[in-house]
């Protein structure tokens, strides 16, 4: 099952892994608020090269490529999306009055298009490193330390904690449903869809026969035994994460100091120079 | 001292029309080593399930009858206060692990009691030893054999050290390597700790060399219940279809072909030792 493949987390450890989920994702949404700041091609590119140095660092390359091969579908509609309503309307979108006729104005549509692309892109290769850095564990304590309710985050950890297995049994059953005869890969789309019926329904009443049973054995090992619950692990800060605070709140002032003070030249004006 | 009483205990499940069990009177002894045996469906299951307060708590139904497990009234007491003192471990292994590290689901019963970061440390690293798996404290339990997985549900009941332990049929899913393994470790908790072990199972083969006590269910009542060798010899249990072990079942042919060994044998080596004595005054 290769779908299921991108939830399993490989066990690695780097700086970049052990560096605390809570402050990994404050810097995430310092690149998140930065790359929502600047609508220019130029700053958006700075930004793309951000999160760089964290995929290398955790040797998470050839996960983070395949995570942004992931969104190409979605880049490209957000660029046509932006191309043709630029077109259409380009005063509501880019300083051009009137219609869009000279090649200088269709470049500076382009432009546009293309940051507003790369602002998704910028968004999807962070948040990508996060993930692919962060072990649900660590992601669960994170949010329990974060005074989520413990029910959520035990939600949680057990949802990641069973995907493989239910991926096997999804396995399972396919073999167990083909073996009698099912074919999974014939008729057209809505058939194929249809298909599957014979494989969710079980998958679906083993899923609620196991939930059953993992109930029981939480009752059994005195689950809400205590109102404020223990926890054998504990997320404490360390001087790297001090600095990785430091370093986004730094990133954050440049930017928020570019964007007042600074007009970012367009990437067409600067090549004609 | 009786650690577990049971008096005309009936239940019946919420829906049903029959009692899963009928009037079952039973008492346990601290320390006892005890296999509870019998055909599937005859309330083995039904009957553990009340020992830890799961009936009538969580699923509800109609109990009747009394029922004191380790000095308290289980009708009177949440689950999670009699899981201080009644570990259950269950036969799936795979549903009764949610962490995504060993030593995290060991450590499960203990942050639900709020304990000490410490304390914890040390109990988890204890039952760890204990169940024979430290070296696999921070894999994830999906990425292990069935055996394993059973050893560390085990450990994880085990950190929040009760007086009675109960597992329902825990080999079922295992090969006998894997089965031989928890049955070994179960007798070290029983010997050592002085644990009260209430093994549910039907391959008695292996299991019966480590229990001091048999009882035999059919139809939700207690039809047999004493001392091994006497239950595995007797004519009932044949009847109703309970897993004698092959040595034992050998001492029974024997007999019928006019040999006759002094004792009944619940294990190989027993069996052995008193074949070896008989070929030697013949």
């Amino acid at each position: 099952m290769s779908v299921f493949e991108g939830f399993k987390f490989r066990k690695v450890s780097s700086a970049v892994h052990r560096l605390d989920p809570r402050i990994k994702f404050f810097y995430v949404i310092i690149l998140f608020v930065m790359a929502i700041l600047f609508t220019k091609l130029l700053a958006l590119i700075v930004l793309f090269f951000i999160p760089l140095p964290f995929v290398f660092i955790a040797r998470v390359n050839r996960q983070w490529l395949r995570s942004l091969r992931g969104a190409v579908f979605f880049a490209i509609i957000i660029f046509a999306t932006n191309f043709i309503f630029g077109y259409f309307y380009p005063s509501s979108y880019t300083e051009i009055t009137g219609a869009v006729d000279s090649l200088g104005e269709y470049l500076v549509l382009l432009e546009r298009a293309s940051a507003m692309t790369l602002r998704f892109v910028v968004l999807i290769a962070s948040f990508s490193v996060f993930f692919l850095t962060t072990s649900p564990d660590h992601l669960g304590l994170a949010l329990q330390q974060s005074h989520i309710p413990y029910e959520f985050c035990f939600a949680f950890t057990t949802a990641v904690r069973f995907v493989p297995v239910l991926a096997d049994e999804a396995q399972t059953i396919m073999d167990a449903q083909k073996a009698r005869g099912l074919e999974l890969e014939r008729g057209n789309f809505l058939k194929r869809v249809r298909n599957y019926i014979p494989i969710l329904i079980p998958l679906i009443i083993s899923a609620i026969r196991r939930s059953l049973e993992l109930a029981e054995a939480m009752e059994s090992r005195a689950w809400g035994a205590s109102e404020k619950r223990t926890n054998l692990y504990v997320l404490k800060l360390k001087r790297t994460d001090y600095l990785l605070v430091l370093v986004s709140v730094l990133m954050l002032i440049i930017a928020v100091y570019v964007w007042l003070y600074v007009s970012i030249p367009s990437l067409t004006t600067l090549l004609s120079l | 001292m009786a650690i577990i009483e049971t008096r005309d205990l009936t239940y019946t499940y919420p829906g049903a029309t029959n009692p899963a069990i009928t009037e079952v009177s039973v008492t346990i002894e601290k320390g006892d080593f005890v296999i509870l045996t019998g055909p599937s469906g005859c309330g083995k299951t039904t009957l553990c399930r009340c020992f830890n307060g799961l009936i009538p708590h969580f699923y509800n139904g109609n109990l009747e009858g009394e029922i004191v497990v380790a000095g308290l009234k289980v009708n009177d007491h949440k689950i999670h206060q009699i899981a201080r003192h009644v570990g259950l471990v269950f036969q799936n292994p795979e549903n009764q692990l949610f962490a995504l590290s060993v030593e995290k689901d060991v450590a499960f019963g203990l942050e639900n009691f709020a304990m000490v970061r410490d304390e914890m440390r040390k109990r988890v690293d204890w039952a760890l030893q204990m169940a024979g798996i430290s070296e696999l404290s921070e894999r994830p339990p999906h990425e292990l054999s069935g055996g394993q997985q059973q050893r560390v549900a085990i450990a994880s009941v085990l950190a929040m050290q009760p007086e009675i332990m109960i597992l329902d049929e825990p080999t079922s899913f295992l090969d006998p390597v894997g089965a031989q393994k928890i049955f070994e470790v179960i007798s070290e908790l029983n010997k050592k700790l002085g644990i009260t072990i209430i093994l549910v199972e039907h391959r008695l083969d292996l299991a019966s060399m480590y229990a001091n006590r048999v009882i035999v269910m059919d139809e939700g009542k207690i039809v047999l219940n004493g001392e091994p060798r006497k239950i595995f010899n007797s004519e009932k249990a044949r009847l109703i279809g309970v897993g004698i072990p092959k040595v034992t079942q050998l001492y029974q042919h024997l007999k019928i072909h006019g040999i006759n060994l002094k004792r009944v044998p619940v294990t190989p080596q027993e069996t052995a030792n008193i074949l070896r004595e008989v070929l030697k005054h013949d």
